[in-house]
């Protein structure tokens, strides 16, 4: 059975194709192998005999549904508890502090953008914990909540369910059994969140690319490590989508090696802050400038200080 | 200069298994079956490394890392980060080893991810050990 690759080539063009339409992904070529597991464990999960029927079901009859399961499943990144710390100590040393200040306190609303199978959240949880533990951090009301397309990864990280593998990557031993428990079912190697930690977090599913309609905005937001993997257009359209969700003063917190670049309206990068951006507090988000700019402005002075000459 | 580990597990095959991923990390690997034998080997030599399948330890736990803290002590050189790994899975049995000095525990099977992220979490990943009677 994986003896090759039985998917028709023609098959992970489309697919390439609706990954890209759908989640502004690019998906390289090395994703063959990846297209076959991932996409035969959803095929039998949704009840299809074999790969190639979904795949068929897919491309003939056009579910909005099934293309936005099938791209979620392709898109997901592999993930583990704690990854990349230099950027979690970012977020610990330097943004909620800073934010506690600023605040006095009260509730911090905090957004993993693209949030997989919830081991950011969790382990953002946890460490909140120890900090407030070691009192590093005042009593903060830290609001945690993931949000993804729709997907078997998503439905993990409600559950707070991981598996043997997972549980043991990144997690340490004393932070595994002080906030997760095996799972009680015979035969189930599984572990699952205690409902201390999973009352802290909220995952919903939503539509990356297209944004949330809702006028919500977020004291820090995470994205981390999924930049390079946007196509050019995408990647402006997901850097305004973040900034717009960001209150004042708010944090953006990327991988501690990614560069957002010259593409960062609104936000100033964070020095000594490995991947920590800045909403920009004075300077308003310009609008895009499509084709030619509108008539009679031939300055950058804002509308009030014009209308003060007239 | 390398750094040492000590795998200790009664089967062959975990054994190897175990070597090759730490091997990777860049350690010197040593190798035994059962406690008894690791202590032996760490009477000649204290690593830098235990990864220790209690199961095949023949002895308690807790007695195993007294015995090892003496050899450090007595070679003057620090006590060895201990990994334990084995294929138990429960919460009073986790408890019970940390308690006795354990510090972290990989429960059976791993990769090589696993111990990679264990070592990590165990601080062992910065290249500023050397070996201490080598």
């Amino acid at each position: 059975m994986r003896g090759g690759l039985s998917l028709r080539p023609t098959y992970y063009e489309a697919l390439r194709r609706l990954t890209l339409q759908l989640a502004g992904v690019q998906m390289g070529s090395d994703h063959a192998f990846l297209v076959e597991t991932r996409l035969s464990q959803l095929a039998r999960k949704e009840g299809y005999e074999t790969l190639d029927a979904m795949i068929e079901d897919l491309f003939a009859v056009g579910q909005a549904r099934l293309a936005v399961h099938v791209v979620s499943a392709l898109v997901e990144r592999d993930t583990h508890f704690n990854r990349d710390p230099a950027s979690l100590d970012a977020l610990f040393d330097t943004a909620l502090p800073d934010l506690v200040e600023k605040r006095g306190g009260g509730r911090i609303d905090l957004l993993s953008y693209g949030c997989g199978s919830g081991q950011d959240l969790y382990s953002i949880a946890i460490r909140a914990r120890h900090a407030a533990a070691r009192a590093m951090l005042a009593p903060v009301d830290l609001h945690l909540k993931g949000v993804d397309y729709p997907s078997q990864a998503l439905e993990r990280a409600r559950t707070g369910r991981y598996t043997h593998f997972e549980i043991q990557r990144g997690l340490s031993a004393r932070d595994m059994i002080a906030h997760f428990t095996p799972d009680p079912v015979a035969d189930s190697t599984d572990w699952l969140a205690a409902a201390h930690l999973r009352e802290t977090v909220k995952f919903q599913d939503m539509h990356l690319l297209s944004g949330t309609q809702e006028a919500e905005a977020f004291h820090v937001v995470l994205f981390r490590g999924a930049i390079g993997q946007y196509g050019h257009a995408a990647r402006i359209r997901v850097i305004r989508t973040l900034a717009k969700l960001l209150r004042p003063h708010g944090y953006l917190v990327t991988g501690s090696d990614e560069d957002l670049g010259e593409i960062h309206p609104g936000l100033e990068k964070v020095e000594s802050a490995p991947g920590l951006y800045r909403r920009r507090v004075v300077q308003q988000e310009p609008a895009p400038v499509i084709g030619k700019p509108p008539p009679g402005r031939t300055t950058f002075e804002p509308p009030v200080a014009r209308r003060a000459h007239g | 200069m390398a750094h040492c580990c000590l795998i200790v597990d009664r089967s062959a095959m975990v054994r190897r298994v175990a070597a090759r991923i730490v091997r990777e990390l860049d350690f010197e690997i040593t190798e035994a079956q059962t406690g008894r034998e690791a202590l032996d080997s760490c009477a000649a030599q204290v690593p830098h490394v235990v990864l220790l399948d209690w199961k095949s330890a023949d002895m308690e736990a807790q007695g195993f890392i007294e015995s090892l803290r003496d050899l450090a002590s007595r070679q003057g050189v620090s006590m060895p980060t201990v990994l334990f790994c084995t294929a138990e899975r429960s919460v009073d049995r986790i408890v019970a080893a940390l308690k006795a000095g354990a510090d972290e525990y990989i429960m059976k099977p791993f990769d090589s991810d696993i111990i990679t992220a264990k070592f990590a979490l165990a601080g062992l990943l910065s290249r500023d050990r050397t070996c201490a009677a080598a």
